[in-house]
């Protein structure tokens, strides 16, 4: 989505393979089998796959939770059991591993800590996130008590505390209205902008067409597919023309035509919107209205 | 970023903030500050003791105090096995380590944690325990006497004084080397042994009482006594026959200044014994000279005067027992502070139960240091009877390997454990707390955590 993509690797993985292993060392699982992967400076990258894929495996091991079989793994340069590298990574994790009690502020602000922020820069950061999420009302109420919307915002604001280079989002949309998902993605998008690189896991693939630059599919651990977005849904020798409805003559005079030309009549449609555009127009015209 | 150490700083204290603010949200901390108050104030009122005020304050020292300690030994371990491991289950930790954070911050995070609420449940516990005992001694029917007596045996914080040797283990060493050289020490034992033997010869000697007889002992006031409040002597004496016949006896009390007193007393064989000696005489003593005349002549029983094997105990004033109880509370915290280390790192690498239970087997191995020593020097599982001998099984000869080693590392916990000191008036003394703090709070702690750390460390978390 990004115009200019750079070719700097952030995230560059070589025959990385993950083997998980029972309490006396024999192997059990192969989650992942000898991936290959290039995360480029400024896009958003999207992992896709059924559940049991070895998605989260290979997302545990960009963060340095688990630590690869073999091959190699490359986070910013450097090796993602670095601790240092931390400091430019933000996570936002599929559920709200969150601490129930404490309040939105106190979260953020703990987990600013973490990242050995303090004085002023620490407030206004947390401040602007809380505001950015539209928790403002709810910043001193305990995480235990929101909506699992609610939880994702919060757990995307502590994502983007330390204002990262690379962020890692475990389905960043589940949870959340069309009105959140689409301001997520909007968010998203501008983090792109800003040359942030972004790697995004879920199973919403509307989604992920909607932002992704890149995706790569996993299957059985293994890639299956991967490159652009543009071109892997792209079908060479099928077009599709969008034009004013002409005369019934003239529709029926053209598509005869290209049925001549190309042996199959094309099929004609009218375009419609998507729901998603429907609901986030209705709900936005009822909220504006006086 | 990660590096600086004040932004470690930053980290560590968060951490530890937080561990504080789970128990205080979790109401862990008011429940069971809640347990305690409840536990120090109930126990006194359902153990009346022998009904006297030096039986009730005995009560609230001894109840109270083993009480809390047990208590908070407890739910510092559970605290600390569940600090990391329950985490990484619910897999909020795994947040918090995709952030710039050491793991060895992470340990120590909350290990200062857990160590900060103890420090607040203890400074509850001895607040709990002063004023209960000052309520108790001054709203006690008691007359002014007794309560006196009762304040001097329980609220003073005393020391601890032997007498001096009548012969030192330089001198016994040179007896023993001179006896191996002529030859008449017994074959295949060394000086150092000789030595004992011959120190426990020199001791049983200095203890017998011959009818009419008298034995004295010389204790060096290393400190000058201001006089205000006395001094007790503890002694036993034990008899070579079976009648257990009241012994009439004088104890003569002498200082530098000449004889100072003269007390009559009666003593039962195999009882304990105490002597209350005035402050007045001991004001300024440089040393006391305590001379036991026997005075019965028709009995022909020998009587010998130990204490547990040792020389009468001389326990005389040395500072406050507020004091004594805020040093007795930082070694038991010294001791929380271990336990704690030793409930993380099994909590590092341990599922919460298997954690728990695996630090509770290791507290009770600590806990019976005095059986894992008596087996180490005895050789065999059983605690022989004196003199008896002793019969080896081949398991005695496998695991005594193991139970020297258990020894060597629990042997210097043996004295450090203030509760026993506190019920019976000694002093703590700074010397002692520094002690607790250098072995327990430091070196065994430090091993702990270094080997938790570095086990965590290679956790992955899947």
């Amino acid at each position: 989505m990004n115009d200019e993509i750079n070719t700097e690797c952030v995230i560059e993985a070589r025959g990385l393979t993950k083997v998980f292993r029972d309490f006396w060392g024999r192997p059990k699982v192969l989650a992942v089998n000898g991936i290959n992967l290039d995360v480029r400076r400024g896009e958003i990258f999207g992992l896709l796959g059924p559940n049991g894929s070895g998605k989260s495996t290979t997302i545990k091991m960009i963060l340095g939770l688990l630590h690869p079989s073999s091959g190699q793994l490359s986070v910013l340069g450097q090796s993602p059991r670095t601790v240092s590298v931390k400091s430019r990574m933000g996570f936002m994790p599929e559920e709200s591993y969150l601490y129930k009690y404490l309040t939105a502020d106190e979260i953020l602000n703990f987990y600013a800590n973490l990242y050995g922020m303090s004085g002023p820069h620490k407030t206004e950061r947390v401040n602007t996130l809380i505001e950015q999420m539209g928790l403002s009302k709810a910043r001193d109420r305990r995480v235990g008590e929101f909506s699992k919307g609610m939880a994702r915002r919060i757990g995307l604001a502590q994502a983007l505390l330390n204002d990262p280079d690379l962020i890692l989002l475990d389905e960043p949309t589940s949870g959340l209205d069309p009105i959140g998902c689409r301001e997520v993605k909007d968010l998203l998008l501008a983090l792109a902008r800003q040359g942030k690189t972004i790697l995004i896991c879920s199973h919403h693939l509307s989604d992920m067409q909607d932002i992704c630059s890149r995706v790569a599919i996993l299957l059985q651990g293994e890639v299956c597919a991967t490159g652009s977005v543009q071109e892997l849904l792209a079908t060479p020798d099928t077009l599709k023309l969008t034009l004013r409805a002409p005369s019934q003559t003239t529709l029926t005079a053209v598509l005869d035509l290209l049925e001549r030309e190309t042996g199959t009549r094309p099929q004609v449609d009218h375009t419609g919107r998507t729901l998603e555009s429907v609901y986030i127009e209705t709900v936005s015209q009822r909220k504006s209205a006086p | 970023m990660s590096t600086h150490p004040g932004k470690s700083l930053t980290r560590i204290s968060a951490l530890a903030g937080l561990t504080v603010r789970d128990a205080v949200r979790s109401r862990l901390l008011v429940s069971l500050g809640g347990i305690l108050i409840i536990g120090l104030i109930g126990l006194p009122l359902l153990i009346s003791g022998d009904n006297t005020l030096s039986g009730r304050l005995q009560v609230i020292l001894n109840y109270t105090l083993n009480f809390a300690v047990t208590m908070l030994s407890i739910v510092t371990l559970w605290t600390a096995c569940g600090g990391v491991s329950s985490e990484i289950q619910d897999r909020r930790l795994y947040l918090v380590l995709t952030k710039p954070v050491h793991r060895h911050e992470l340990w120590l995070g909350k290990w200062l944690g857990i160590v900060a609420l103890n420090a607040l449940l203890l400074t509850l516990t001895g607040f709990i325990i002063g004023v209960m005992t000052w309520h108790t001694l001054l709203t006690s029917p008691e007359s002014e006497t007794g309560k006196r007596q009762a304040r001097e045996q329980f609220l003073l914080a005393r020391q601890s004084l032997f007498p001096e040797s009548p012969v030192s283990t330089q001198q016994a060493l040179s007896s023993a080397g001179a006896l191996l050289k002529s030859g008449r020490a017994p074959a295949g034992m060394d000086a150092a042994q000789v030595a004992t033997e011959l120190m426990k010869e020199l001791k049983s000697a200095r203890f017998v009482i011959a009818p009419t007889g008298t034995i004295r002992f010389t204790y060096p006031l290393l400190t000058p006594c201001t006089g205000v409040n006395d001094g007790i002597l503890k002694y036993r004496i034990e008899s070579s026959r079976p009648e257990r016949n009241p012994i009439p006896a004088q104890w003569e009390i002498q200082t530098a200044a000449g004889i100072a007193l003269h007390l009559s007393v009666t003593n039962y064989p195999g009882l304990p014994n105490r002597l209350l000696i005035p402050g007045s005489v001991m004001r300024g003593a440089q040393f006391l000279t305590l001379s036991y005349h026997r005075l019965d002549s028709s009995s022909p029983a020998t009587l010998f005067m130990a204490q547990n094997g040792q020389e009468p105990e001389l326990l005389i004033p040395s500072g406050s027992w507020a004091m004594n109880l805020g040093r007795g509370l930082l070694m038991i915290l010294c001791r929380l502070a271990f336990l704690s280390a030793l409930g993380l790192t099994a909590g590092c690498l341990l599922s919460t139960p298997v954690a728990v239970f695996v630090a509770f087997f290791m507290m009770v191995l600590l806990a019976l240091s005095g059986y894992v020593e008596s087996v180490a020097t005895s050789g065999v599982f059983y605690i022989p009877h004196e003199g008896a001998a002793l019969s080896k099984t081949w398991l005695d000869k496998v695991v005594l390997g193991q139970f020297k080693g258990l020894n060597r590392l629990t042997q210097p916990l043996l004295h450090l454990d203030p509760v026993p000191l506190l019920e019976e008036g000694r002093r703590i003394s700074w010397l002692l707390t520094a002690h607790a703090l250098a072995w327990l709070a430091g070196l065994y702690t430090a091993v702990t955590a270094v080997i938790g750390i570095f086990l965590f460390n290679r956790r992955e978390m899947g």
